[in-house]
């Protein structure tokens, strides 16, 4: 139960090469924060700096309110869960989770009782005389977040707890944690790779690139309001469709013309570009697939194109489509909106007409790829 | 030589696909050897420009520093203890006093010493009590070499402490200005067993290796330049003094030895050396890897007695199987005590050319005998990697038709040689200094007549290991060339490791695998 | 139809070659066998020869006992295991015990650092030993031999430091281990930290509870290597028979001025040193394959 504070940290591998630049985050006791972006991003070695397990270049890492840089990870009082589960392989799953009570010199009755207690909240009580080698991924995912648990500790650091699970047992845990989340009532540092988990465990978001912060946020802010194209593509899936095109300013009205298109710019996205006043000129725009409207004949300002894949994904079908000049789509629609003839004419090469609405658009700087909105200077 | 392109070398037929590879690596040598040098000359670099920096902090240090500061430049740990770090201001004090007293009483007699390895050797003196010449012993060279380097040693660990109680102190300032606090004696303890814990596992280990190898190696590079010898032991016949190089002269000029010609016998022994390394390797390798195949094929049967029997015969100390089987081919031993008496022969074999002074028959009988103690070994060795192989590449390689004898080159060769490059090389290497299987065997024998009169009888089997033992032994011990020869060992070795790191892959890029 | 009937006809030309080729294999694993244990089988039927003490033509005795057995333990004026030999068994027994332990604890720290720590001169280091390995450790025992003599520990005290010298820089051989503690994943340490243990307790609480079959490796190979130590231990015995070992010891019986009463003693003291070291090796054999793979797969 403690605030994280990150100031300025840097992290420089012995050969020269900047993992983590410059790293600023103010974490709230409480908090569910989840730092995500693809590999080698700098996500996982920010949380084994806060670990200790990794030393801090430059910069400070404080703890509830004392700089922790200098501070062995036993002395941050910090608990651990490892993408490998680093469980004890020579020790039962009693002795694993009773591990650090034991280095504490706790008496072996309130170890018991601590244990016992961890192990029924995780429902893995039939196993503690197991070694972990007889345990299936799933419970040896409970073991060591019990492991973690017991500890009691300030923090609770999750370093890709979730990515060696299959989906179906991923999506479990997902749940598990958000419960266990609420049990526990302490600050959670989460590492993911995984922008759904990202999603929905973190009540705020980190989204790193190359060792930066691209964007800190809640879900509903790194989804609506992204700062800059990464962001937008790295959150949401399928990804936001993405297309060069012109931004044309005529009076107080703003248009995109993607395609041949001709589309307003409406809602509060048409004032906020004039407030930033935003001029003509070349734009990326970005549509996520799930606000694409679909048409099967030509309306006003549809875009024509070819169906090439259409996945089913069950509730929702995922159509892959190019237009006349090329450009790739993914359009998102509810299996339930489509009448069984309409589906059935959605074969490869089928003839289709897209278009969206002039409030879900997102214009993005071709140079700097900053949201022309909401980005950041 | 023309360079190819990826497409272009696909287009060359087999045979100059071969030509041109064999070319690329011995081109390629003298690029490596460029690429050493270029290397060696970077290093001293970085070390002087290094050397810069430090003076230059040591001079900012004292410039910036507060009074503890500067007179912890004059007495080391003062600054420790002025801020409080008893512990570590204690360790630099005992440090330095310990230095100072050693110098004084020892260390600067041996010094000055070190130039001349002596003035006053034995000699007769008048003894008055005895009313006669007593021999008494003056210097002693061997303790001044031994004290001399060992001194040299320690001055340098004074300046590397000395360099380390100065930042130290740069260190603590600067912890001070920032308001934090200094670790106590305690943390410094604690640490020993955490953060620092290195340093608590590596003391005694590289202690050992400093005191029991780096010590005796550098006491013996000198010895290469003194005449060190049975005659000149230093003490008790006559002292030895610093000679240059004239020592390696003797070794590698066809006239320096006194009528001996010594670089003749360097190369015989040198070039037999390599020969034998070559084949030990490299005939237990590929045995090894066979009877490992063997024993691993689907559908033979009792393969764990087979590997058992073999395994065993690692486990007799080599000494015992090496000794019996030499006294197995003796002129009188069981062997041809068999063969006459199955009347396969009419007269003895003399296997170890004891009496004909023939030296190939005992040659490739070592390289034989070396066969039988080394498959069991490389067996192992083999096995482990064999059932490493995945099992899909074969069934893949089966599967585009490929045969036995295909799998075998195209598989199971190329995986292991790739997985067992460093240990071919350290295997190579061990085997140029393999003492044991050729003293034990032959002693060296037969002795090379060409090569009388070079010190330690030299014989046909003889490896530079085994003569460089030889050469220590007996009255003569001309250990100055034993050391001349070591040099050169390390030399030979040093240049082998050298090339095959540069163009085994899988030595060069060892980190990879972890 | 047809097509069948090739296939199997090809199936069975297959098995049939496989079977002939199984069947060249196994006897040419039986020669082998009999190539490898031959002279092993030679030794232990000599040892039990009593007509005579010298090299002879022939292998199975004409006159069977234990005299040659008898002759290494028991001494006409000390008794029972009042023998040079049995001093030598001691000498070398005491060398093994005492080097096998001190060694594995060197072998383990150098390795167990350089396989965790990540400091400045690990590299150095490394590179270091490398170098120092190309030099011949027999020109180290010139000077090794003098600087003992001087500390009173050669000839007849040789034991003490034949010892510190098989310890003393056993450091260097830390390749077999550190491969094997680099396929122990890091982040069992890491966690074991964050659980609140210092270095030292994830050494030995984590580390080597796991680290068994290394460990038994090490133990094992330090164990056997002073019982084949020849060069050495001639050095520092030098010519003293109560400081030698079985290897220098026995060496000397076959020296033409001893072979002819010394053969048969010397067939019967090599079964003597090797029952022990192989009964040990057999029941540890599984560790050591493990080592020896690992060490030449990892370098």
């Amino acid at each position: 139960m403690a605030s994280v504070k990150l100031t300025n940290v840097k992290k420089v591998y012995d050969n020269n090469v900047v993992a983590v630049h410059d790293f600023n985050l103010d974490i709230k006791d409480k908090e569910f924060v989840v730092f995500v972006g693809p590999s080698g991003c700098g996500k996982s070695t920010t949380l084994r700096m806060i670990a200790g397990l990794e030393e801090i270049s430059d910069g400070t890492v404080e703890i509830d309110g004392e700089v922790v840089n200098d501070l062995q990870p036993k002395d941050r009082d910090i608990a651990m869960v490892f993408q490998n589960y680093a469980l004890y392989p020579h020790m039962t799953v009693y002795d694993n989770i009773a591990f650090s009570l034991r280095l504490k010199k706790l008496p072996e009755d309130v170890i018991y009782a601590k244990v016992t207690n961890a192990a029924e909240i995780l429902g893995i009580t039939p196993y503690l005389m197991r070694k972990p080698r007889a345990l299936s991924g799933g419970q040896r995912q409970r073991v060591a977040i019990g492991r973690a648990m017991v500890r009691d500790s300030k923090v609770f650091l999750m370093d890709e707890p979730l990515s060696n699970l299959d989906a179906k047992l991923r999506n479990q845990m997902r749940a598990e944690i958000i419960l266990l989340r609420q049990k526990l009532d302490t600050t959670f540092v989460y590492v993911t790779h995984d922008q759904t988990e990202a999603m929905t465990l973190g009540d705020r978001i980190v989204i790193m690139k190359d060792g930066y912060i691209m964007q800190v946020g809640t879900p509903t802010e790194v989804f609506e309001m992204p700062n800059n194209l990464f962001v937008a593509e790295f959150i949401g899936a399928p990804k936001m469709n993405i297309l060069k095109t012109e931004l044309s300013k005529e009076g107080d009205k703003y248009f995109v013309k993607p395609c041949g298109a001709k589309i307003e710019v409406t809602g509060e996205k048409g004032r906020l570009l004039q407030e930033k006043g935003v001029e003509s000129g070349e734009i990326i725009l970005g549509v996520r697939p799930e606000h694409i409207v679909l048409a099967s004949e030509p309306v006003e300002n549809a875009i024509p194109c070819t169906l090439e894949v259409n996945e089913m994904m069950g509730s929702e079908l995922h159509l892959h489509v190019y237009t006349d000049e090329g450009t790739r789509w993914i359009v998102r629609v509810p299996t339930i909106d489509l009448t069984s003839e309409q589906r059935e004419g959605l074969v490869n090469g089928a003839r289709l007409y897209i278009t969206f609405e002039g409030k879900v658009m997102h214009f993005f700087d071709p140079e700097s790829e900053k949201n022309l909105i909401y980005g950041e200077e | 030589m023309r360079h190819y392109s990826d497409l272009e070398y696909l287009q060359l037929s087999k045979g100059r696909k071969f030509g041109y590879r064999l070319a690329s690596f011995f081109t390629g040598i003298p690029k490596a050897i460029w690429g050493f040098i270029k290397k060696i000359g970077l290093w001293f670099k970085n070390a002087g420009l290094a050397i810069g920096r430090e003076a230059k902090d040591i001079v900012t240090t004292f410039r910036d520093g507060d009074w503890k500061t500067k007179l912890s430049y004059l007495v080391m740990g003062f600054g420790c203890l002025a801020r409080g770090q008893i512990l570590r201001g204690i360790l630099f004090l005992l440090f330095e006093l310990v230095f100072i007293f050693y110098m004084v009483f020892w260390g600067a007699h041996w010094l000055s010493l070190l130039p001349s390895l002596g003035h006053i050797g034995p000699h007769e003196e008048y003894n008055a009590v005895l009313d006669s010449y007593t021999t008494t012993y003056g210097d002693n060279s061997f303790k001044i070499l031994l004290y001399g380097v060992l001194t040299i040693f320690f001055i340098i660990a004074f300046i590397y402490t000395w360099r380390v109680n100065v930042r130290q102190n740069k260190i603590a300032e600067g912890i001070l200005k920032s308001g934090k606090k200094l670790k106590s004696g305690r943390d410094d303890l604690r640490s020993l067993v955490d953060d620092q814990f290195h340093k608590t596992l590596l003391a005694l280990p590289t202690l050992g290796i400093l005191v029991f190898t780096v010590l005796p190696i550098v006491f013996m590079i000198l010895v290469a330049f003194t005449n060190y010898d049975g005659a000149h032991d230093g003490y008790i016949s006559n002292l030895f003094s610093w000679v240059g190089l004239e020592n390696f002269n003797t070794m590698l000029s066809w006239t320096g030895g006194g009528g001996v010609n010594y670089a003749a016998t360097f190369g015989e022994i040198l070039g037999w050396t390599l020969i034998w390394a070559f084949f030990a390797t490299f005939t237990n390798y590929f045995l090894g890897m066979l009877v490992a195949m063997a024993i691993n094929k689907k559908g033979i049967r009792l393969k764990k007695m087979w590997r058992t029997i073999l395994v065993m015969t690692i486990a007799i100390p080599q000494f015992i199987s090496l000794l019996y089987v030499s006294k197995l081919f003796a002129k009188n031993g069981i062997v041809n005590g068999i063969l006459l008496d199955l009347g396969w022969i009419r007269q003895a074999i003399d296997f170890w050319g004891t009496t004909n002074h023939n030296g190939l028959l005992p040659r490739v009988m070592v390289i034989l005998i070396n066969i039988w103690i080394g498959i069991p070994y490389l067996m192992l060795i083999a096995t482990g990697i064999l059932m490493n192989i995945p099992a899909d590449l074969y069934e893949s390689a089966k599967i585009d038709g490929a045969s036995g004898w295909k799998q075998y080159t195209k598989i199971t060769l190329p995986y292991m040689l790739f997985i067992t490059g460093p240990y071919l090389l350290t295997s190579f290497t061990g085997n140029m200094n393999n003492f044991n299987v050729i003293y034990l065997l032959t002693g060296g024998g037969p002795t090379n007549a060409a090569a009388s009169g070079a010190a330690g009888s030299v014989g046909y089997t003889d490896l530079l290991i085994t003569w460089l033992f030889k050469i220590t032994q007996g009255a003569e011990s001309k250990y100055y060339l034993a050391s001349v020869v070591g040099i050169l060992v390390f030399i030979v070795i040093a240049v082998i490791s050298l090339i095959v790191y540069n163009v085994l892959p899988s030595v060069k890029n060892e980190e990879d695998f972890q | 139809m047809m097509t069948k009937d090739t296939s199997m006809k090809k199936h069975m030309g297959m098995r049939a070659a496989n079977a002939i080729s199984n069947t060249v294999i196994h006897i040419v694993l039986a020669v082998i066998a009999v190539i490898w244990l031959l002279p092993f089988v030679f030794i232990v039927l000599q040892s039990f020869r009593v007509e005579n003490t010298w090299q002879v033509g022939y292998v199975i005795p004409k006159q069977w006992g234990f005299a040659n057995y008898k002759n290494l333990l028991y001494d006409a004026t000390k008794g029972w295991f009042g023998t040079p030999f049995a001093k030598w068994y001691l000498n070398t027994f005491i060398t093994a015990l005492v080097t096998a332990v001190l060694q594995t604890v060197f072998v383990l720290c150098m390795s167990y650092t350089l396989s965790r720590f990540r400091f400045k001169m690990r590299k150095a280091l490394m590179q270091f030993m490398l170098i120092l390995g190309m030099f011949p450790g027999m020109l180290t025992m010139i000077i090794l031999y003098r600087v003992l003599k001087d500390l009173g520990l050669t000839q007849e005290n040789a034991v003490p430091g034949l010892i510190l010298v098989y310890v003393a820089s056993s450091g260097m051989g830390y390749y077999v281990s550190k491969g094997f503690f680099d396929t122990i994943p890091k982040s069992l340490d890491e966690a074991a930290r964050i659980d609140g243990a210092n270095r030292a307790q994830v050494l030995w609480k984590i580390i080597l509870p796991l680290a068994k079959p290394i460990v038994i490796y090490t133990v094992l190979t330090a164990f056997m290597a002073p019982w084949g130590d020849f060069v050495f231990a001639r050095y520092i015995s030098f010519g003293s028979q109560a400081g030698m070992n079985v290897a220098v010891g026995m060496w000397n019986w076959l020296q033409l001025d001893q072979i002819g009463q010394k053969y048969t003693m010397f067939c019967a003291g090599g079964v003597v040193v090797a029952i022990p070291v192989v009964i040990l090796f057999l029941c540890l054999q599984r560790y050591y394959v493990e080592g020896v793979t690992g060490g030449a797969v990892k370098g």
